[in-house]
């Protein structure tokens, strides 16, 4: 049999009779489960396209035996090692190879979700009703009244039922294909045979998962001969877990993913959206801000702190400078506050956070209360006066603007261009950056939406006018 | 592949019989018996088998488990020549391509990290969504179709691990996004790549903790991934980026180095880098990435390879563990980054990564304009720690001091890296600590630093 190595070298180093033999115990049903498979693989002449899983459990050793490209898997995880294989090889063939514990305890989620996602690999379920590896304990398709290492007075309710994998998986969309064999005699092992390699057949017409319980004999744990094991199985097993076809549909279709594209025009299609252009690249700050200037844009969620802020860190990057912005939400994600720190810096800007601005825009009363006295001197204040009524205190040094944004936004006949009314305000009472260069990102951020360019012109241009007048009608 | 009559008679090789007594039970014939003799190589009464009666019905190789116990006898003229075993595969290399975008980005830390993995030749996004890591992973999600990629949404961190185990076994770069509490989720899986020579990126973008904590950025994970990436003897390089533009350059480079060394690299951020927005130039080339000789991709050449962190015996695993540790100590001979800002006449170092180290920054500009000689010293790699650059730093400094969002997480780093290279502590080791979420302020830093810095320099200027 080809597919089998011609000697198992990972087997004790193939010395001696191991070089030839497997490490299963006699009459253990995966030898034969084993068997079918590699019979299938070569009958389809798919050696060389296999990937076979090995599971943690009595068939962890499956490379050993198995000339096919090979990987070993964590306790349970072998269908997301299989995703991942068949993601990277659409055309390689899957061979996910799990026992009772592996699929039906720890890798409950796993083996779900490969079902769910229609992923076309095989399974290999081999379920002895037993953890064979670590000593003989409770499985979760161990027989009521069955006793094991860690039920020894016998499974009882307490202990669950018996879960019934094929049945299971058949219900999930993703299954194309599920059927329970057994081993127990010629007529099944024909029948077992027959349906792995159909099960490895499907996976090539890229359909769905396909699914194969063996019911399989462990004379160890069952403390029977060979022969007894199989009349347990055929007596006891069978009778929880019915034999035959749960599931063979015609339907489903596995949408392979095309080989991953590396070409560079692609690339700068895909991620050259995001970049801005740079106008000019040894950009001054007003002079009576120095090397660096802090911004605070505070408000509740919805009033556009966060937009007004990544429109001013993408302005001041037009225009050569370093920014940064980062947003801060209260506790609640929806119309809780929302705060957003920027900073703009000639070289390089050390320390994003804001603590102590030179420029405040306040959306509300609490806003402007709780970062307001924080305002380094020679900074500005501008708020929205449409909703915090009351003129707050005036500090020296600093220059407070209130601009009814919210007022003149409804004005406008569209309340969210408030946050570009406070932007029109912020650049005529700081020239922090050229109006230009606002103008330009407004423009950008707005290319997909051009019909609401024009208010937001307006806002900005709106805003600006109050902070003229402010300046000149006497206070 | 030559064909096989289905119908053969058996030839019992009976030193791989285990006398399991099936092939009795199957042959209708009674061709075959349980054997009486002990056989001298495997102590076992292999069966007997009298060809006499055999109507090569083939039932008794069908239930035979051994593979070589009963096979079909060879027949005249029709047997079968193997195939000469698959040449090895040679790894095809990596090629660089010329990218031309001239103009910066202005992206938010996840996403520069995700636009590096892409740029380094990252196809295939496995993840799970939480907070704060889950917009890198949504902007994947947008833009890996674009690329005729793959995203798939992981129905757990464990899945999303293994899942990248498999891919990266295949010898794809896969990467995932993740936080603290999924990070504790993968530690298994990492430790399986980690023995089976797997590479791949995790980006963790840390929140505070401990148990879900909140998703305020602290530094929670260092110690995770620093000394305890799983179970066993591991290691996985462990980068930390300070600005959105170090997000991607460091994303990038975490590939190269993942499968340069075959081994799992962690991009080590926290939440407010993650969604801190800022200029992010571009390299002038991308990664087409080739095809590693040792991967599992089901094909011909690439069939004798094997993923696998297993060796049954002690001999055989210290071995493997010696080769790992070989391969750390590499690392750590060449592997190691650190960026040293005002560090060369300071008397005063803070240590500081990730987005505290911005804090840092600033104060030591600010804690300079006072005539504080402060310098900050910023290990771009964690595991392996800088401690090369960081030796002739030490030795001329005074005062160190730590200024982290977590627990000494980051001291202890230093510390071990200290003692390993021998070097005596320095007299003062300080610290500053926040947690929860709350990351140290540069006016605090400032207060740590600055009255014993100005008093000590003048004191020694009057000396
Ligand atoms: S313990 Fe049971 S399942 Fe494991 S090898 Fe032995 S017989 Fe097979
Ligand atoms: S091939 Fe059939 S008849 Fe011959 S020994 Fe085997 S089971 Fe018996
Ligand atoms: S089935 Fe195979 S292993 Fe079992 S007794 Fe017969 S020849 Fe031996």
């Amino acid at each position: 049999m080809s597919v089998f190595y011609e000697r198992f070298e990972r087997h004790a180093h193939g010395e001696g009779v191991k070089g030839r033999s497997t490490h299963y115990c006699a009459g253990c049903g995966h030898g034969l489960a084993h068997k079918y498979l590699a019979e299938a693989i070569d009958d389809l002449g798919v050696q060389d396209r296999t990937i076979a899983i090995s599971p943690v459990g009595c068939a962890v050793f499956l490379y050993y035996y198995f000339d096919v490209g090979n990987t070993q898997a964590s306790h349970g995880r072998a269908p997301a090692v299989a995703i991942g294989h068949k993601m990277a090889n659409p055309d390689s063939v899957i061979v996910s190879y799990q026992g009772d514990g592996d699929l039906a305890a720890i890798g409950l989620a796993e083996i779900i979700q490969a079902a769910q996602l229609g992923v076309p690999i095989t399974v290999v379920f081999v379920n002895n009703a037993v953890y064979g590896m670590t000593g003989g304990q409770l499985a979760p398709t161990t027989p009521l009244g069955h006793a094991t290492a860690t039920s020894p007075a016998g499974r009882d309710l307490s202990m669950g039922a018996p879960l019934k994998m094929t049945e299971m998986i058949a219900a999930i969309d993703g299954c194309v294909y599920a059927e329970r064999v057994a081993l127990f005699d010629n007529k099944e092992r024909i029948t077992a045979k027959r349906a792995i390699r159909k099960a490895l057949a499907l996976q090539l017409e890229n359909r769905g998962l396909s699914f194969v319980e063996v019911l399989s004999e462990c004379p160890t744990h069952l403390k029977m001969s060979p022969r007894e094991s199989q009349r347990w199985v055929r007596e006891t097993m069978v009778r929880i877990f019915p034999l035959g076809v749960k599931k063979d549909v015609k339907s489903g279709r596995w949408p392979a993913p095309p080989p991953p594209n590396f070409d560079s025009a692609r690339m700068v299609e895909v991620i050259g959206g995001f970049a801005d252009h740079v106008e000019s690249r040894d950009a001054k700050l007003p002079s009576e801000l120095g090397d660096e200037v802090g911004l605070k844009f505070a408000g509740s969620g919805g009033d556009g702190a966060q937009t007004a802020a990544m429109l001013v860190t993408r302005a001041a990057i037009h225009e050569g400078f370093d920014a940064t912005h980062i947003p801060s939400y209260g506790p609640e994600s929806r119309g809780g506050t929302s705060y957003a720190d920027v900073r703009i810096a000639v070289d390089e800007v050390l320390s994003p956070a804001v603590t102590a601005p030179n420029v405040l825009v306040a959306f509300n009363a609490p806003s402007l209360a709780k970062f307001g006295p924080h305002v380094l001197p020679g900074g500005t204040i501008i708020y929205d006066s449409s909703v915090i009524t009351e003129r707050p205190q005036q500090r020296d040094e600093v220059n407070c603007i209130g601009v009814p944004c919210a007022e003149i936004a409804a004005g406008l006949g569209k309340a969210v261009v408030k946050n570009i009314v406070a932007l029109g305000a912020l650049q005529a009472a700081t020239r922090v950056l050229p109006e230009k260069v606002f103008i330009d990102v407004i423009r950008l951020a707005l290319k997909s939406k051009p019909k609401l360019l024009p208010i937001n012109e307006e806002a900005f241009r709106r805003g600006a006018e109050m902070v003229a007048n402010a300046r000149t009608s006497p206070s | 592949m030559a064909k096989k009559s289905l119908k053969a008679k058996p030839l019992l090789s009976p030193q791989y019989c285990k006398a399991c007594g099936l092939c009795v039970e199957a042959c209708a014939q009674g061709c075959l018996v349980m054997g009486e003799a002990i056989h001298p190589e495997t102590g076992l009464r292999p069966v007997v088998l009298d060809i006499e009666r055999c109507t090569a019905c083939g039932l008794c190789i069908s239930a035979c488990p051994e593979p070589y116990a009963l096979a079909p006898l060879p027949v005249e003229g029709e047997t079968e020549i193997p195939a000469p075993p698959p040449k090895a595969a040679l790894t095809t290399p990596d090629t660089r391509l010329p990218l031309a975008i001239e103009d910066p980005l202005v992206i938010r830390g996840t996403y520069a990290s995700a636009i590096g993995a892409l740029l380094a030749g990252c196809r295939n996004f496995f993840g799970y969504p939480i907070t704060p890591s889950t917009e890198g992973a949504e902007l994947m999600a947008l833009l890996l179709p674009k690329l005729d990629g793959v995203f798939v949404q992981a129905v757990s961190e464990l899945a999303t691990i293994n899942m990248m185990y498999g891919c990266g076994g295949a010898g794809r770069r896969a990467m995932t996004f993740t936080s603290s509490p999924g990070m504790s989720l993968m530690l298994e899986g990492l430790s399986y790549m980690i023995g089976a020579e797997i590479p791949g990126v995790v980006v963790d973008v840390m929140r505070g903790g401990p148990g879900l904590g909140n998703i305020a950025p602290e530094q929670s994970d260092i110690k995770l991934v620093c000394r305890s990436l799983g179970h066993g003897n591991t290691h996985g390089i462990v980068l930390a980026p300070s600005t959105p533009q170090e997000m991607l350059d460091l994303t990038f480079d975490a590939f190269e180095l993942s499968f340069r060394y075959r081994i799992p690299a962690v991009v080590l951020c926290d939440g407010y880098l993650g969604q801190m927005t800022g200029r992010v130039v571009l390299p002038k080339t991308m990664v087409r990435p080739g095809v590693p000789g040792w991967a599992v991709t089901g094909d011909r050449e690439h069939r004798r390879n094997l993923m696998c962190s297993i060796e049954l015996s002690e001999r055989d695993l210290e071995e493997h563990n010696r080769r790992l540790i070989e391969k750390y100590k590499r690392i750590e001979k060449s592997e190691q980054r650190a960026d040293l800002f005002h560090c060369d006449d300071a008397e005063v170092i803070l240590v500081a990564c990730n987005t505290p180290a911005r804090m840092a920054k600033g104060a030591v500009r600010e804690l300079r304009q006072r005539g504080a000689k402060v310098g900050l010293f910023r290990p771009l790699t964690l595991w392996p720690f800088p401690i090369q650059a960081l030796e002739p730093v030490v030795a001329r400094a005074r005062r160190i001091v730590v200024v982290e969002a977590s627990d000494g997480q980051l001291e202890d780093e230093l510390r071990l890296a200290l003692s390993h290279a021998g070097m005596r502590l320095p007299a003062r080791i300080e610290s500053l600590r926040h947690y929860g979420g709350v990351l140290p302020q540069l006016h605090e830093i400032v207060d740590v630093v600055l009255p014993d810095a100005l008093s000590a320099g003048a004191s020694r200027g009057r000396a």
